[in-house]
């Protein structure tokens, strides 16, 4: 599902550094690393994208342009492909349904913003002679589109949009009236909804994302929006293309607020958490079900990771080891914790001798990866096997009855009906490698509260995975940190989201240095993200890809 | 009641446009001119093509009617039950096949049935090899009406697909269908249009995206620009759509402009309202298709491997097909509520008089699924519904089996040369034919 096989192979074949998960942000025992590793290995750039902005991306990018404009809340849906949205804005297009909405949302945030007087003096700077005012709509044009396209306007492109504005100004009788037009054109066009980075030959014959291909690269990774002033400056001077330039980038924009919001989206993507806000399930069987839990487990799981990659700066793996948490009343009332706030979130610690630790303890990965009534020990295994270890499960094969037994007396629990699974070798293949791990957590239920017992008999959440003992989900959560395997797959699902397309073999040597580096850095995201844009991963890419 | 005669109106438009510099050209609508809203001489009404999609299959050994034939000969089974009303237009076809490798569990059968390709290696669900049937129809019928074709669907978010990952969305929000069918832009018959001066304004906006598009198509890999193509055919559909805008409103007899639904239809007791949400959907794409704004609608009523929760059931749609053990009592129960969604939807379209009988009279709509027997993953003995008799090029009221083994590509060839067109194959390898299934066709 993750990509392909092959790469998997050439990254086994790389041992990483590895060692005990210090406890929560804890980093005082890392012992000195020693110099930081550098990159020698060979490196075949992959190819270019084309990437649709994201729903998330167009309306940060909106609202850059325009104000707090209201945006409608039907876009071009996101599709993950290959298991990430990232992987499918490089693959999917706009429909029909699609252009009809961003064409509404374009005239509507257009006319909104020159209706509101701080915004519209932000966007013309100057007095208009009347209802066509060409050199008046190319003042305030070009600034615009050079915003929204993220590069320089061409003399022609800019042409065209005085000309629709002149129409429309001339037709209807008023210049702001007429500016919407030329607005909404800038905004309908696919300068401004995909993300065109081709390159440019260098006289070494190597190819590079230019100076403002760069700058979006950086911005919607880092940001999930359009660049700034100061990151386009850089770009059109010529330094973000320099080493240092593109370092001082880096830095500036992870040390600004908005990187949360960037460097989140890419984890909201990994782990699926926009699934959350639909989440579905059966009030009569799960008393604490409302239409609120789905968004606040969403929440609950990006503050948490807001906490630990920016506040805390922390060894990533304590994700799956950590007893702190952001809780809210519902949430809490759900962990059977005691609320840490009144009212919204507040950090909390859960108890010592719990068995709910970290991201796997919470909603987003014990409901989500569950059944509408029911737990999913497969479902719940199958996402720690993808989605944190980045290991490949094939789908059941066609033609295999299915189904597991009812739940009777001689097979009171999941791990009793699941043994079917177990034994028949067309099964087993798969479920060996999801279920004994999934059933680690059926001491929490489909929704992810905590129970000790299925039908009347004790829940046994003690198995093995991959020839390590663990005797239950918090233990599980420590043998996973401790797994080379999870590092390791976060980095390659930072860089393929990164890349907006699976790693191609020419990329292996430097997908191995990156989890080197990660590891040599005590597993921080802030350094790993930083050492993925200074790659050549970042800033080299392959000629456009003709058809056969 | 007073209908400007076109001419008039484009002065109007003229008028309005007059003194300012740039006049908005549209070479390209030249293709389309002579086209208008004239039916085939053949065909007193136009022929539309309707899709009816469930996820998960049925219970074959309940589905398949014991006995084949015409009229009396034949009675409904147990899950077909639901259809008693409309059993007069309806013809159930069993014992086909979807003669595809069954790689991807509830992706082959889809894939198989609704592109006659060979499903794509792996799990990518995006990756349609070619055009569903649906948007096959489209873009060979759908091009003289205001809409080539609207997707919707009461769960779920459709697998209408041009080619690998060129979807278009189900609209599943009955009032966002509604606004976008029947809001601005549409007229009742009668009414006096009003020309909008703005929407020769929005076709110059549109023209200027169409040659950034343009632009950007020469930079981009074959891929890229093949999805910059099918943005380009969104904003050129919406330029001549805004262009038929000023052409004639529709005046069919029985067009009216419906009453708008809900805003909402929120979950009751943790199950969406799919059977209401459906009829509403239903409805509207019916009159959609009687105004003549449409004439391929695709009604995805839940998705394949939907998990959605039913009224009675005890656990998700796809989780029971495959954990409920023994006869599957609510499998069964979940079959018979979709089975009375798509007797709603074919209620909706035989409720609406055109000519000597009905809209349905003069439209196929194919129902099918993405499995037969879900807890198998089996693409054998296919569910197949067909409803409505094509202006009369179908039988109607039968039960046909075949027991051949043959493909469900059959099926797809005789509602492509019912809608009219001669195409001399349909589907690749061992999913090709070239010849419908005759026994539906009269």
């Amino acid at each position: 599902m993750r990509g392909s096989l092959i790469l998997y192979a050439a990254l086994a074949a790389v041992g990483c550094a590895t060692g005990e998960v210090p406890d929560d942000g804890d980093t005082d025992t890392v012992v000195d690393p020693g110099p930081e590793p550098t990159f020698d290995g060979a490196f075949t750039p992959g190819p270019a994208t084309l990437r649709r902005l994201t729903a998330d991306q167009y309306r940060h990018a909106m609202r850059d342009l325009l104000g707090d404009v209201v945006l409608p809340s039907a876009l071009e849906p996101d599709v993950a492909v290959d298991g990430l949205i990232a992987v499918g804005q490089s693959r999917t297009s706009i429909s029909q349904r699609g252009v009809e909405q961003y064409e509404t949302a374009a005239f509507d945030a257009a006319r909104q913003a020159l209706a509101d007087a701080t915004t519209r003096a932000s966007l013309v700077p100057c007095e208009a002679a009347g209802p066509v005012d060409d050199v008046c709509a190319a003042d305030a044009l070009e600034p615009f589109a050079q915003r929204a396209w993220r590069r320089p306007v061409a003399s022609d492109e800019l042409q065209r949009l005085v000309d629709v504005t002149a129409t429309a100004g001339g037709v209807l009788g008023s210049f702001d009236d007429g500016l919407v037009y030329g607005l909404a054109t800038v905004l309908q066009s696919p300068s401004f909804l995909f993300r065109e980075e081709v390159g440019v030959r260098g006289d070494d014959g190597v190819l590079r994302y230019t100076g403002v291909e760069l700058a979006s690269r950086l911005s919607f990774l880092l940001w999930d929006t359009l660049p700034d002033d100061a990151l386009m400056a850089s770009a059109l001077d010529g330094t973000l293309t320099t080493d240092d330039g593109l370092a001082a980038q880096t830095a500036r924009m992870l040390a600004d607020p908005r990187a949360r919001d960037g460097v989140l989206a890419r984890f909201d993507d990994v782990y699926q958490l926009y699934e959350l806000p639909k989440l579905s399930k059966d009030p009569f069987v799960f008393e604490h079900m409302s239409a609120t839990l789905g968004s606040a487990a969403r929440e609950q799981t990006l503050r948490d990771l807001g906490w630990l990659i920016f506040d805390q700066d922390a060894d990533f793996r304590t994700l799956l080891t950590t007893r702190s948490t952001h809780l809210d009343p519902e949430l809490a009332s759900v962990y059977g914790v005691q609320a840490p706030s009144r009212d919204g979130f507040a950090l909390a610690e859960l108890p010592a001798d719990d068995e709910r630790r970290g991201l796997l303890g919470q909603i987003s990965f014990l409901a989500l990866h569950a059944h509408p009534t029911t737990t999913s020990a497969t479902r719940r295994g199958r996402f720690i096997r993808e989605a944190l270890l980045c290991q490949e499960i094939p789908d059941p094969p066609a033609g295999v009855n299915t189904s597991i037994p009812e739940a009777d007396a001689s097979a009171p629990t999941l791990r009793d009906r699941l043994k079917s699974h177990l034994e028949n070798p067309s099964c087993a293949a798969c479920h060996l490698i999801t279920d004994p791990v999934g059933l680690a957590f059926e001491q929490f239920d489909g929704l992810g509260r905590w129970r000790t017992t299925e039908a009347g008999t004790t829940i046994d959440p003690s198995g093995d995975v991959d020839g390590t003992a663990f005797g239950g989900a918090a233990e599980l959560g420590e043998v996973l940190a401790a797994d080379p395997a999870m590092p390791d797959c976060v980095v390659w699902e930072l860089y393929t989201a990164t890349m907006g397309r699976t790693p191609e073999i020419g990329e292996a040597d430097l997908l191995a240095f990156l989890q080197k580096d990660f590891a040599w850095s005590g597993y921080r995201i802030q350094h790993l993200l930083a050492a993925i844009i200074a790659s050549p991963g970042f800033r080299e890419l392959g000629a456009p890809e003709e058809s056969p | 009641m007073s209908r400007t005669p076109r001419t008039s109106r484009r002065a109007v438009l003229r008028g309005l446009l007059a003194g300012s510099a740039v006049t908005v050209g549209l070479p390209w609508l030249e293709t389309f001119a002579g086209r208008g809203n004239a039916w085939a001489v053949d065909d007193a009404f136009p022929r539309r093509f309707g899709l009816f999609y469930w996820g998960n299959g049925n219970l074959p050994d309940r589905w398949i009617p014991s006995q084949t034939g015409f009229g009396d000969d034949w009675a409904l089974s147990e899950q077909l039950a639901p259809l008693a009303s409309v059993k007069e237009q309806l013809t159930v076809v069993t014992g086909l096949d979807v003669k595809v490798p069954n790689v991807g569990p509830h992706l082959s059968g889809i894939v198989g049935m609704l592109t006659g390709m060979t499903p794509p290696d792996g799990e990518d669900d995006g990756g349609y090899p070619g055009p569903t049937l649906d948007r096959w129809l489209a873009q060979r019928i759908g091009g003289t009406t205001r809409f080539r074709s609207i997707e919707a669907g009461a769960g779920s978010d459709g697998r209408s697909y041009e080619g690998a990952h060129q979807q278009s969305p189900a609209e599943n929000s009955p009032y966002a269908l509604y606004q976008r069918l029947f809001g601005a832009g549409f007229f009742e018959p009668g009414e006096e249009p009003i020309i909008d001066p703005t929407w020769a304004l929005r076709r110059s906006v549109l023209d200027a995206v169409a040659a950034d598009a343009d632009r950007m198509k020469t930079r981009v890999s074959a891929d890229d620009r093949q999805r910059l193509q099918q943005h380009l055919d969104g904003v050129r559909e919406l330029e001549l759509r805004l262009a038929r805008l000023e052409d004639d409103p529709p005046d069919l007899a029985s067009c009216r402009r419906p009453d708008a639904p809900l805003a909402d239809y929120p979950d009751l007791d943790g199950r969406p309202q799919l059977r209401e949400k459906n009829r509403v959907i239903s409805q509207l794409l019916a009159m959609a298709c009687a105004c003549d704004q449409v004439r391929v609608v695709s009604n995805w009523f839940s998705s394949p491997v939907s998990d959605l929760l039913y009224p009675g059931a005890t656990m998700g749609h796809h989780q029971l097909t495959h954990d409920e053990p023994g006869d599957q009592a609510q499998v069964h129960q979940i079959v018979i509520q979709i089975m009375q969604s798509f007797a709603d939807m074919i209620e909706a379209f035989r409720a609406i008089p055109e000519g000597d009988g009905t809209l349905l009279d003069h439209m196929v709509i194919l129902g099918t699924s993405d499995v037969s027997l879900g807890r198998t993953h089996s693409i054998e003995d296919y569910p197949i519904l067909l409803a409505g008799s094509a202006g009369g090029r179908f039988h109607t009221n039968q039960h046909v089996r075949s027991s051949g083994g043959e493909s469900v590509s059959k099926v797809n060839l005789s509602i492509i040369r019912a809608m009219g067109l001669s195409e001399p194959a349909w589907g690749t390898n061992d999913n090709r034919v070239t010849d419908g299934l005759t026994a539906i066709e009269t």
